[in-house]
């Protein structure tokens, strides 16, 4: 675009003797004026160029907060999604669950990204077969980073989500994948109490998914208590007992019980299934090449002569990687880091794939392996309602994920300047 | 030294988080100490809900007034296309599938070679709303035939003069949602399934509704189709066109009565959740789907559909008592019925 523009005001045809720029010379001659003449040309382009991106900007930011200003409310940052109501729904759970995956994100790919650049930048090999494979990294790592992120979404999908299935399915009823750490089975059968009062039973076998419950049985209450569970027959002619408490310990003969399992909060299990760390690492993926590219220009930034200095005074590889290197490039690495990070907190179309489309959950995640709502599914869903109330929030979200972004971006770019000042 | 302050930054993270993880959800009234019943619901486990983003509105409505009543079921309604939802059905990764159209034949027998047997429901009706511009004075009401030349193949006419010669000799500019919709399927279904052709390709398609009613709304010549809930919220800038029902010739409008009372033919669709049967032994599925059908017709209403008749309901919860599996849509021979779902949501037409 820039290009474009720049033709159309010069003409194309620079002028013969282009010495200095912009008249660097007392004697004022056609020519010097001419070229003084492109010279503020040229610069008034540059001021209209970046004016334009930032009036841009200033449209979309003023149209977004005319059109969700009315909806910025405590509601809208402590409440859920709510379908009911919509003048008090609220977007908390998928700020927090943007949080989550932007952190599993950042843990895995800020490491890795780094780590591939010193290893490109700094280790570079010497005998032939070992160049080739360097610069066939080298290649795929700058093609991957123009791939859409859908496909990543499906990568991320068959590695994360199901794991090519070796470890086993996730299926309703059946199997949950291999299963680690974290994770108790019960079978869960109402109770004669009503409204929803419910008895847990040990499992015993897990394959065996269901129970009839025919003869008392040990059973634990919710504090982990165990009692004998008693068993009312309807057919026996015995009144159903009246006491709550004894109701809530007695169940009716013949009654089913399907499983359950209890989770803490370091549930792991393999695959991830559609969790938040599928996500997580889902989106690492997604910025990896950029962390890469970007810690592997600020490392060919930092002068060869300062390497050279470290070598002369017998430091090795490492310790010149670790001392001299790393630091100076560090402010670079960190611009990197930020770009990536702020777009893998607006990243829809991989989280959609993994995730699925769910906008309804009233907190973040509760285990390793809970799905979370995030911030860019959530204005997708609310931007695609017919209520004028949902189009208002979807704007008013993106204030809030535009905040959100600005937040950690000013966290990253404080550091930065403490570690130039260091 | 970048590690320790990341490491603490995580920590920030983690507090703010743990703090408040337990945001319970709006709920306006203090469901604390109220006239407790006598036992508290400690019902607990997952419920994986997927399907029609049509449906998705009424799931998730449900979701609200159940998990008030249960507060540690965690149910997850996703909203991936009723085709999409049904796939994930049959690979036993749901619980329950929304449906904004009635399983077809395909999938029925993925779920029959997979082992998935589930009881069919249908919650609520949806009609599908013909809308033109307000400023369009020509057109009184449709007959399907006239929708059929409008919209059916390649040869679909160009001009409304086409259609009446009475009419504007202008191009008709068509508004569609998606081919992946369950929206777009049943519309195809009306009105193109007999003659086993394709609904023309030159329409504007846009999985977003709320761009169907721009440009429908910005447009004298348009026409379009959607959800009755989207005509519902854009009124002021839309004219929903009477249809003629077939049956009796008189053209009717998607009132709330008329696509209840099915005077509204044929657009006004069921729609349904599929509900696996070996997942109605666990307690809070039980428990999910019973009061699903309790409170649909109110729910629904509320969040833009339209309630099903009473016997309709009647003849769902006696198909979920008895867990009746199988479906009423698809004929022995694995072709869909079709017809109004009062006529084909019978016990004769149950197919296992």
């Amino acid at each position: 675009m820039a290009t474009a523009t720049s033709s159309s005001v010069d003409d194309g045809s620079p002028p013969p003797e282009s010495g200095y720029p912009g008249g660097g010379f007392a004697v004022s001659t056609d020519n010097s004026s001419r070229r003084k003449l492109y010279s503020r040309l040229f610069y008034l382009l540059c001021v209209l160029i970046s004016g334009l991106s930032v009036v841009v900007l200033g449209v979309l930011l003023v149209s977004i907060g005319w059109q969700g200003h009315s909806r910025l409310t405590w509601d809208l940052l402590q409440n859920s999604h709510s379908e009911l109501n919509p003048d008090s729904a609220g977007m908390w759970p998928s700020i927090v669950g943007s949080i989550f995956i932007c952190g599993i994100c950042a843990a895995s790919a800020l490491p890795l990204g780094i780590g591939t650049a010193i290893f490109l930048e700094e280790f570079k090999p010497n005998s032939k077969p070992l160049r080739m494979l360097h610069s066939f990294i080298q290649l795929n790592i700058s093609n991957l980073a123009g791939v859409p992120s859908i496909v990543y979404g499906l990568l991320g999908l068959s590695l994360f989500v199901f794991m090519f299935n070796v470890f086993g399915r996730i299926q309703v009823n059946e199997s949950s994948g291999t299963e680690l750490f974290g994770v108790n089975h019960y079978y869960q059968v109402l109770s004669l109490a009503g409204g929803g009062h419910t008895v847990l039973i040990p499992q015993e076998e897990e394959a065996e998914k269901t129970i009839k419950i025919d003869a008392p049985t040990q059973a634990v209450d919710r504090d982990g208590q165990k009692f004998e569970l008693a068993i009312w027959d309807p057919a026996s002619g015995e009144p159903k007992p009246s006491d709550p408490k004894v109701r809530e310990r007695t169940v009716r003969k013949g009654q089913g019980g399907g499983s359950y399992s209890e989770t803490k909060w370091y549930y792991l299990r393999l695959p991830f299934g559609k969790s938040f760390l599928a996500a997580g690492l889902t989106l690492s993926l997604v910025i990896l090449p950029i962390v890469i590219i970007a810690s592997q220009e600020a490392l060919r930034g930092v002068a060869p002569s300062l390497r050279e200095a470290s070598f002369g005074l017998g430091s090795t590889k490492w310790q010149t990687v670790r001392h001299v290197s790393l630091p100076a490039a560090m402010p670079g690495i960190m611009t990197g880091a930020i770009l990536a990070m702020g777009r893998a907190i607006g990243e829809a179309a991989p989280i959609l794939v993994v995730l699925g489309a769910a906008v309804a959950k009233n907190s973040g995640p509760q285990n390793l392996m809970d799905n979370v709502v995030t911030m860019p599914v959530l204005i997708f869903n609310w931007a695609g309602r017919q209520q004028a109330a949902y189009q208002e929030l979807a704007a008013a979200a993106i204030i809030v994920l535009l905040a959100v972004l600005l937040l950690m971006n000013s966290a990253a770019i404080y550091l930065r300047q403490k570690m130039r000042v260091g | 030294m970048k590690f320790s302050s990341f490491a603490s930054s995580c920590l920030i993270a983690l507090a703010v988080v743990s703090t408040g993880c337990d945001k319970s959800s709006s709920n306006t009234d203090a469901g604390g100490d109220s006239t407790a019943p006598v036992t508290e619901s400690n019902l607990v486990g997952t419920i994986k809900v997927d399907g029609s983003s049509t449906v998705q509105p009424i799931s998730n409505a449900i979701r609200e007034g159940f998990i008030k009543e249960h507060p540690e079921v965690d149910i997850i309604v996703s909203g991936n296309g009723t085709g999409n939802g049904f796939k994930s059905f049959y690979d036993k990764g749901t619980d329950i599938s929304d449906a904004s159209r009635p399983i077809k034949g395909g999938e029925f027998e993925e779920c029959k070679e997979s082992g998935v047997e589930f009881v069919e429901l249908p919650v609520a009706y949806d009609g599908l709303t013909i809308v033109v511009n307000p400023q369009n004075d020509w057109v009184k009401e449709l007959t399907v035939d006239q929708l059929k030349t409008m919209f059916v193949g390649e040869e679909a006419v160009k001009n409304w003069s086409d259609v009446d010669p009475s009419w504007p000799e202008e191009a008709i500019q068509i508004y569609s949602p998606g081919t992946g919709s369950g929206t777009y399927d049943y519309f195809h279904e009306v009105l193109a399934k007999k003659s086993k052709k394709e609904l023309r390709g030159d329409m504007n398609l846009n999985e977003d509704d709320n761009i169907l009613v721009k440009g429908v709304s910005d447009n004298k010549f348009a026409i379009g189709f959607f959800g009755v809930a989207y005509y519902e919220e854009n009124k002021d800038k839309l004219r929903a066109v009477p249809i003629v029902n077939p049956k009796d010739e008189v053209a009717y409008e998607p009132t709330t009565d008329n696509i209840a009372s099915n005077k509204y033919a044929p657009f006004s669709r069921p729609l349904f959740i599929y509900v696996n049967t070996e997942s109605l032994n666990r307690a809070e599925v039980q428990t999910f789907v019973e009061y699903f059908l309790v409170n649909t017709p109110e729910v629904s209403e509320k969040v833009g559909y339209v309630r099903l008749p009473e016997a309709v309901m009647a003849k769902a919860q006696t198909n979920l008592d008895a867990v009746k599996t199988g479906t009423h849509f698809v004929d022995e021979s694995g072709e869909s019925r079709s017809g109004a779902l009062t006529d084909l949501f019978v016990d004769e037409n149950l197919v296992k």
